[in-house]
């Protein structure tokens, strides 16, 4: 053993490694899924009393950069299976990517009605700001992106765009009125309090699919919870709810 | 005991090389002009420099030198600075205490009570440290350092800091200290008056080297002395001084030879005093002028004449105790008197100009 | 009212832990480091001030970004632990222990500095003088005349890392239970748009916060009048 591994068993002994008793899973999720996913959970958690099953949003690509820096989650749900698929070959998942939902973005705003809207409308002078997740590592942003080009928008909106971390922290802008318009999740614009507001929802022509799958990470290859969440996911309890939030799904198999 | 010390050491410009072996009994004065790395050297001694490959040795102590160093916690030193350094969370009596307790039960020499007593700090033990004056400041500072027991006494120009008045108040004990703390003691100060007073030796340093030590009456006795500098030729008489009588004038004994002062004030004890005699206030003549004002008159023996550039002559002689007395005269007086070696004459002294407290300040 | 949920608790329980931990290590490395700062001789001196400082100025995420590398599995810190069968320290509660301590360095070594720097070294050196050794000498000397920095440095390192954010969320993700402390849980809840949660919880820290600068006032003052 090199001296600086033995400081370094030192240090790690000294401030504690607490291994988590009992069962757990923990999930890492994209943000679309937020208010979708914690229904799920409250329907899944009361058949587990005794698992300590936790779950941290994010944009998928952040997220895959954290898995790929060994970030301790049994269970990836992406919003686009390309990521999970990347995790695949660089091993890091344990499982065959599969899709778990079809997602869709829509138009919404809080400040006005957004039912009609069209992207064009989007560059009416009395909306000066639009929310969209950040394209780079945000499936969802990198879907506006593609409708707003297809539209022939996307130069001319610049000067109007803001950028959320994910897709949720974009609709959270809109939704504190920081931005006039956004364009998010479908699943997020049918989260009830939003849903009161109005969406309309763009054209998947317009844009690549928003293909959703999962793996189960290495780090949760031996963990029999999250393979038994991700068989839960695709049963008719989480599929009504998934549905509810206007999730289109997979044939089950 | 020796100290002995081999140490180079490089501060900018500034270089230290000090190889030598100091005799220390008694008070032995470190003097120079600031700047000149007397400080540096007595951080040397105390360890807190240690310039590399030095040698530091305390008779049988080797405190530096051969991969070995004992810190200073280790090398019972007794430290006095000449800025106020009690410690300002304590009272006086917690910082006398602080060393006290600190020194091995087996070594302690010196107790409270009577290193209060030599000080007269026992009024101020209750004080608080914002409470004390200056001079109150520096006793309680000598006392702490009196109560570790220190087998070495090092004073870093402890008066520098204070105004005359303190330093006249203060001076006394400082006297008595060196006296019969009976601890050897290593003074570092640039004023001839506080060597004069104090010390039974003295190491000359100049530009960062000891370039003389010698004994404090051969050092009194030498026309180039830096000891000069300021004040002249200065000659220093031990003896007793006496109390005084009823028109204020004190008798100082020394041996068969007796001179008047005036009442130096301050605390008198019969034992030991020195007397300071700046050579240009002695006045010779070849015969002993009764009819004169002047009551100090002391028949005196040439021992050497060193005239100057300057038109001033030194003459050196021995009064009748064998002491040394300089006195400054003109090369013209002297050709006049025709003083040679071995010439007999009367010096002459005003006791005003004997008047000893503050004395050092005065030439300054 | 205030309300909390028991997730928030985690929460608070979790940062007043990364708090405390902080804070301790802090003083236990900031102290010597200090004093090194301050009395020292050598030339590294001021490189290591510029280091110690460097969090400062740089956004927490790069310092989150660059312990993400090194501690992760594939860094050289966390690979090497990962080499010895244990786990690497990216998303662990001792990664952002780690981060924590690096990010508020200069909050805990700054003021000591000071306080140091104004205590000087001559009463040190007559303590030594007086026969106490160097441990002797901090306890009886340097803390009690350095007393206000030791608190300031204290309280400040402390809500340091109760704001920290950033490089919290870079190297530790936002796992409730270890890493997810009150800052990112406040984000989380602004963006699930739970904003009473939100609320809740910074006003929580809005109040600390003021408390711990009042704090660090008061004692400044009271330590600038007794101080010699």
């Amino acid at each position: 053993m090199k001296s600086h591994q033995i400081i370094l068993l030192t240090l790690s002994l000294v401030l504690g490694q607490t291994a988590l008793a009992g069962k757990s899973l923990t999930i890492a999720a994209a943000a679309d899924l937020r208010f979708a996913l914690d229904e799920i959970l409250d329907l899944y958690r009361p058949q587990h009393p005794d698992a300590a099953i936790e779950v941290i949003y994010g944009s998928s690509g952040k997220m895959t950069t954290q898995i790929l820096n060994g970030a301790p989650y049994d269970l990836f749900f992406s919003a686009d299976i390309a990521f999970p698929e990347r995790l695949h070959r660089e091993g890091f998942a344990v499982t065959e990517p599969s899709v778990y939902a079809i997602g869709r973005i829509v138009i919404w705003s809080k400040r006005q009605d957004a039912s009609n809207m069209r992207l064009d409308d989007l560059m009416q002078p009395a909306i000066r700001r639009v929310a969209i997740a950040q394209p780079a590592h945000a499936p969802y942003g990198l879907r506006a992106r593609e409708a707003l080009q297809a539209g022939g928008l996307w130069d001319d909106i610049q000067p109007k765009l803001v950028f959320g971390e994910n897709i949720a922290h974009a609709a959270q802008m809109v939704e504190s009125e920081a931005a006039d318009v956004g364009i998010i999740a479908l699943s997020l614009a049918r989260f009830p309090p939003l849903a009161a507001h109005g969406y309309s929802v763009i054209d998947d022509a317009l844009h690549e699919p928003l293909t959703q799958g999962y793996v189960v990470t290495r780090h949760g290859s031996d963990n029999t919870l999250a393979r038994d969440f991700a068989r839960y996911m695709m049963q008719a309890e989480a599929r009504a709810v998934m549905k509810r939030y206007g999730f289109e799904l997979p044939a089950n198999e | 005991m020796n100290l002995e010390i081999t140490a180079r050491l490089q501060h900018g410009a500034f270089t230290l090389d000090v190889n030598n072996t100091f005799p220390l009994q008694g008070v032995t004065a470190l003097f120079g002009r600031s700047g000149c790395g007397k400080t540096t050297l007595l951080r040397i001694i105390a360890g807190l420099e240690h310039p590399r490959g030095a040698r530091v040795c305390y008779g049988d102590q080797t405190w530096q030198g051969g991969g070995d160093f004992v810190p200073l916690a280790k090398r019972r030193i007794g430290l006095v600075f000449q800025e106020h350094s009690l410690l300002p969370h304590r009272n006086v009596r917690g910082n006398l205490e602080y060393g006290y307790k600190r020194t091995p039960p087996n070594l302690r020499r010196l107790h409270l009570p009577e290193v209060c007593e030599l000080l007269g700090i026992s009024p101020l033990l209750d004080r608080r440290i914002d409470q004390l004056s200056g001079g109150e400041r520096q006793r309680v500072a000598l006392g702490r350092a009196l109560l570790c027991s220190p087998q070495l006494l090092l004073l870093d120009e402890p008066l520098a800091a204070l105004d005359t008045q303190t330093k006249r108040e203060i001076m006394p004990f400082l006297v008595r200290l060196s006296r019969e703390a009976h601890v050897p003691i290593l003074l570092v100060t640039h004023v001839p008056d506080e060597v004069e007073r104090l010390a039974d030796r003295v190491a000359f340093m100049h530009d960062g080297r000891v370039q003389r030590i010698e004994e404090l009456h051969d050092a009194l006795t030498r026309p180039d002395s830096p000891l000069f500098d300021e004040e002249g030729p200065v000659s220093v008489l031990e003896g007793t001084l006496s109390a005084p009588d009823a028109e204020g004038l004190c008798r100082f004994e020394s041996g068969n030879v007796a001179l008047h002062v005036l009442d130096p004030g301050g605390t008198r004890d019969s034992r030991l005093q020195r007397l300071r005699i700046r050579g240009r206030d002695v006045i010779l003549a070849l015969k002993d002028p009764e009819a004169i004002s002047v009551v100090n008159r002391l028949p005196v023996t040439v021992e050497a004449v060193h005239s100057g550039a300057s038109g001033e002559s030194l003459v050196i002689s021995r009064l009748s105790n064998g002491q040394a007395l300089l006195a400054l005269i003109t090369t013209s007086s002297l050709r006049r008197l025709g003083l040679t070696e071995g010439s007999p004459c009367i010096a002459l002294i005003k006791s005003l100009a004997l008047h000893q407290p503050g004395r050092g300040e005065e030439g300054r | 009212m205030i309300e909390l949920s028991p997730s928030d608790w985690v929460a608070i329980r979790l940062t007043l832990k990364l708090g405390l931990y902080t804070t301790g290590i802090l003083l236990a490395i900031g102290t010597p480091l200090a004093w090194w700062l301050a009395s020292g001789r050598s030339p590294l001196r001021t490189a290591v001030q510029s280091i110690v400082a460097l969090p400062l100025v740089l956004p927490p995420t790069v310092l989150g970004f660059y312990l993400l590398l090194l501690l992760g599995p594939r860094g050289w810190i966390g690979g090497s632990l990962e080499a010895i069968g244990l786990t690497h320290l990216a998303f662990t509660f001792t990664g952002i222990l780690i981060a924590s301590v690096i990010y508020s360095m200069p909050f805990a070594v700054q003021p000591l500095f000071q306080a140091f720097t104004a205590l000087g070294r001559r009463h040190v050196e007559v303590a030594a003088s007086l026969g106490a050794g160097p441990i002797d000498r901090f306890f009886t000397v340097i803390l009690p005349l350095t007393r206000g920095g030791f608190i300031i440095a204290a309280t400040l390192s402390f809500a340091h890392t109760l704001g920290e954010f950033g490089a919290i969320l870079m190297i530790g993700g936002s796992i409730p239970g270890r890493t997810k402390v009150l800052s990112v849980l406040i984000y989380d809840h602004a963006e699930a748009m739970n904003y009473t949660a939100a609320h809740q919880l910074s006003l929580l820290l809005l109040a600390f916060a003021f408390l711990v600068l009042f704090i660090v006032y008061a004692v400044n003052r009271r330590f600038d009048t007794v101080r010699p």
